[in-house]
């Protein structure tokens, strides 16, 4: 039977005062009942507003300028708001990426399932809590939940509570529209096994909706790809995996590989054993090469300083009154000798961003020392963290807002090279359009003038790690640089952090919690839990042959679309 | 996108936000070009955002309003048929040809008196709106920004303002600075009109300070001046521009109530000034209501004019809400 007919659907959004962007084009396919559909494309390619569309629930500027949705027989795309409403039940629900925080922070969990029987009183009133306490146990919490309210629940919990809410209406289609992605790594595979089992279990029609293939191949039987609006790929998943037919799942594909092989292969980058390739010119990311050749060493000729952590404590004060005070950071010691990279990993909470700030003066340690050198950061003041930033640089976490969305790419460049570089004028510009070459952002002028909002997540990153370059920095810390880029943009990314480590001599220390970008870049790696160290030692020695259990979860939380084949 | 971190991008990509295509490219988009050519010179900023408010129907009535009131005060001397201060009249006079508004119990022009009073009204209302504004950027931002020993001063500083009720201590200030005139009028209004100002921008201020792209200026060598007014600053146009015209609307209500008190001066001719002398003669009593109800109109109507037009200025930095009906 089928139960959704997508038949040539555009969308369009329409905004105020700028010129409408048709963000799906000619979107056709139908599902059958108990299909699990998987939707992927990169962000932009529209599936998220397909998504939307498909639950009735796009918005203004959005609007549905052609074709049919038809649920069950009925032309939704078109409908009104009590209609669709009642739709609702016993129809379709959808389960949103930040449904976690779509939880009422002063009601309890019941009180939210409360509401949902109340609005449609399908449920008798003197059932609804036994309904409630079935739905919660559907997504594996304990019936205590229902009693607390979402703050003292986790995301994870959160997330899963969303779902139950989304079931509570026998929906008999679910759209789950990145529903792990804000999550931690190690739930994140935990709700998607939720997901897969539930789905299996009750029988309704779902639609994944995700930019990450490798979990969508893993979970779905049939994958749509979707690429600049048009769905390029349709096909079941072992297909898609095995035989490709768009370029673009041909592309997406290249960009996984597992870290516990022998021979690591990104496009653009090749690592086999300890030794580390930079094989040709990234597809994606040309110009990665750009930088001046044989200029290894600092610029301006310091001696190059070793980071010496040495017995590193932590410990932030009780969130609450009458709680014990946190352990961010327990006990670590580790050296990152001049031009090496090691890799910091471990799950949120673990500890890893804490040390970052230690070593950047952010933060002070509790116990232990952090030295840079002669230098002991742990006790620097104003001047003196101001010294200490000429040496140590970051690259951030997020490039959307890593950069002042009101300034233009050569101010935000400019201002390092004059305030560490005492450069001035022509000198200074020079320097700054040297600086954006080295990223590979050419032709540099043009880059040079325009704003963050015209800049892809990749070109973006481009400008933070340029920006972390012009001081000449014997260090560089980078926090997950490539975790919110899309897939295809990381490879390009990592080359050029490679490339720059090779090049200028600069130490690295790169904070992730994606085992495989830490294999492709770094020579040795850290596992923290909680605070601690659980296992050290080079980077291909450790993924390949993991001893603590730990590490061994964090490689098989990687998506891998080989995984679904096995 | 000021407030709503980019952690929303597996969202709807909004052609506000224009979402990296799949490939390394400038993502396409003749509307960005535009944008971008625009935000090269102050002027044509300025231009936009003008071209912002406008798009919104009640800030463009707003708009209307206003330019009306600031012309009438710009030109008052050409428009006005009498001087306002000339009491050669019939007094107590009803509406007629040449009195439109009728005449005081003094013998003046009602008119006339209208169309000068609306300078006291326009200048107090900019110029301590001004004033109380920056204030409470200065302390606001610098608040919101410091920790620690100077942050508490200020915030010290700040709820005492917010805890004195404001119109008694106008009063008390405006008693004592008797005969002042003007200038003491505007002084008044903006020492007791910054504190809301400066606690929301501090708000503001303290959201902003903990994103990457402030981080990343600290990195970036920049001092905290700099950090501050280059980079915060900016990002903060609409609220700033919103508490302009939230401060020039409670100024231009405060000069009239203190005039209407006689805490002004009562010689100098005003709305407020207008409606003390109305309030003296009985001119209710005496069947004059025009004397009271035409400059309380035009104090309504220009507190209103500058009200509607924030509801223009939330869209300035904040495309979401540029996008209009249908949310």
């Amino acid at each position: 039977m089928t139960l959704l007919d997508v038949d040539d659907v555009s969308i369009v959004y329409e905004p105020r005062g700028a010129e409408p962007v048709t963000a799906v084009r000619g979107a056709t396919f139908s599902l059958e009942q108990g299909e699990f559909v998987g939707l992927v494309g990169e962000s932009g390619s529209g599936k998220s507003t397909l998504g939307f569309a498909l639950t009735g629930l796009a918005k203004a500027p959005a609007r549905i300028s052609s074709g049919r949705i038809a649920f069950d027989g009925t032309d939704i795309a078109h409908l009104d708001g009590e209609d669709l409403r009642r739709q609702r039940r016993g129809g379709f629900a959808m389960v949103l990426q930040s449904g976690m925080n779509a939880l009422n922070p002063v009601r309890t969990i019941a009180n939210h399932f409360a509401d949902i029987f109340a609005a449609h009183e399908h449920v008798p009133r003197g059932r609804r809590r036994e309904r409630a306490v079935e739905l919660v146990e559907k997504v594996e919490l304990p019936a205590s939940v229902l009693d607390r309210y979402p703050g003292e629940l986790s995301g994870g919990m959160r997330q899963r509570v969303a779902i139950a809410l989304a079931m509570s209406l026998d929906p008999r289609l679910l759209v789950f529209d990145e529903p792990t992605t804000a999550l931690d790594v190690l739930v994140q595979r935990a709700v998607m096994d939720t997901i897969i089992e539930l789905q299996r279990e009750e029988n309704f029609t779902a639609i994944l909706v995700s930019h990450d293939l490798g979990v969508v191949l893993e979970s779905t039987a049939r994958v749509l790809v979707m690429h600049d609006g048009v769905i390029v790929e349709d096909g079941p998943s072992a297909r898609i995996l095995t035989d490709p037919q768009d370029d673009y799942t041909r592309m997406l594909l290249s960009h996984y590989a597992d870290p516990r092989a022998e021979v690591v292969e990104l496009p653009g980058l090749r690592v086999a054993g300890s030794q580390i390739s930079t094989t040709g010119e990234p597809p994606a990311e040309p110009a990665t090469d750009a930088a001046p050749s044989g200029r290894a060493g600092t610029r301006t000729g310091r001696t190059r300083a070793a980071v010496v952590l040495d017995g590193v404590s932590k410990v932030y004060p009780p969130p609450r009154r009458g709680e014990d005070p946190v352990t961010a950071v327990d006990d670590v010691s580790f050296t990152i000798e001049p031009g090496d990279a090691l890799a910091l990993v471990g799950a949120s909470g673990s500890g890893k961003s804490t040390i970052a700030k230690l070593i950047t003066g952010v933060e002070r340690p509790t116990a232990g020392t952090v030295r840079l050198g002669d230098t002991d950061v742990g006790s620097l003041r104003r001047a003196g963290l101001r010294r200490l930033r000429r040496d140590v640089q970051m690259v951030f976490q997020d490039p959307y807002s890593a950069l002042n969305p009101l300034h233009s790419v050569e101010y935000t460049l400019m201002r390092p090279v004059v305030n560490f570089g005492g450069l001035r004028g022509r000198e200074a510009r020079r320097r700054m359009l040297e600086l954006l070459e080295i990223v590979g952002l050419t032709p540099v002028e043009q880059f040079a003038a325009k704003l963050p909002h015209q800049l892809s997540g990749g070109q973006r990153q481009r400008v933070v790690i340029a920006r972390a370059l012009a001081c000449d920095p014997q260090v560089i810390i980078a926090d997950e640089p490539v975790s919110m880029l899309d897939v295809s943009l990381r490879a390009g990314v990592l080359a050029l952090i490679e490339d720059l480590r090779e090049q200028w001599g600069v130490s690295l220390l790169f904070i992730t919690h994606d085992l495989l970008s830490a294999r492709v870049v770094t020579d040795k790696i850290l596992v923290l839990n909680r605070g601690r160290v659980v296992e050290r030692g080079e980077t291909a020695q450790v993924l390949r042959f993991p001893e603590d259990d730990y590490t061994v979860e964090l490689l098989d939380a990687v998506p891998q679309p080989g995984r679904a084949a096995d | 996108m000021t407030e709503k971190q980019a952690t929303t991008r597996g969202e709807t990509a909004g052609p506000t936000e224009p979402a990296p295509s799949g490939r390394d490219e400038v993502p396409d988009g003749g509307a960005d070009v535009a944008r971008v050519a625009a935000a090269a010179s102050p002027l044509t900023v300025l231009g936009r955002a003008a071209g912002t408010i406008w798009s919104v129907p009640k800030a463009r009535v707003g708009l209307i309003l206003l330019a009306v009131f600031v012309l009438t005060a710009i030109f008052a001397p050409l428009l006005a048929p009498y001087a306002p201060t000339d009491n050669s009249f019939g007094r107590a006079e009803g509406g007629s040809a040449a009195h439109p508004l009728g005449t005081t119990t003094a013998g003046e022009d009602v008119l006339s008196q209208l169309i000068y009073g609306s300078r006291v009204s326009v200048l107090v209302g900019l110029v301590a709106g001004f004033g109380a504004t920056l204030i409470a950027v200065l302390l606001g931002m610098s608040w919101g920004y410091t920790r620690g020993f100077a942050a508490d001063v200020i915030n010290f500083f700040v709820n005492l303002f917010l805890v004195i009720p404001g119109l008694p201590l106008m009063i008390v200030l405006a008693a004592y600075l008797q005969g002042g005139g003007l200038s003491m009028i505007i002084f008044v209004v903006v020492i007791t009109g910054w504190a809301w100002g400066a606690r929301v921008l501090r708000s503001q201020t303290q959201s902003l300070r903990s994103r990457d792209f402030i981080t990343a200026a600290q990195f970036s060598g920049e001092s905290s001046f700099r950090v501050v007014f280059r980079e915060i600053l900016p990002n903060m146009t609409s609220l700033i521009t919103g508490s302009f015209f939230g401060a020039a609307t409670a100024a231009i209500l405060a000069e009239s109530g203190l005039s209407f008190l006689g805490l002004g001066n009562t010689a100098m001719v005003s709305w407020g000034s207008m409606l003390f002398w109305a309030q003296n003669s009985n001119a209710i009593l005496t069947g004059q209501w025009v004397l009271l109800f035409a400059p309380g109109l035009c104090i309504a109507l220009l507190a209103t004019s500058l009200t509607l037009i924030n509801f223009g200025v939330d869209g300035l930095s904040n495309p979401r809400l540029r996008e209009g009906k249908g949310r």
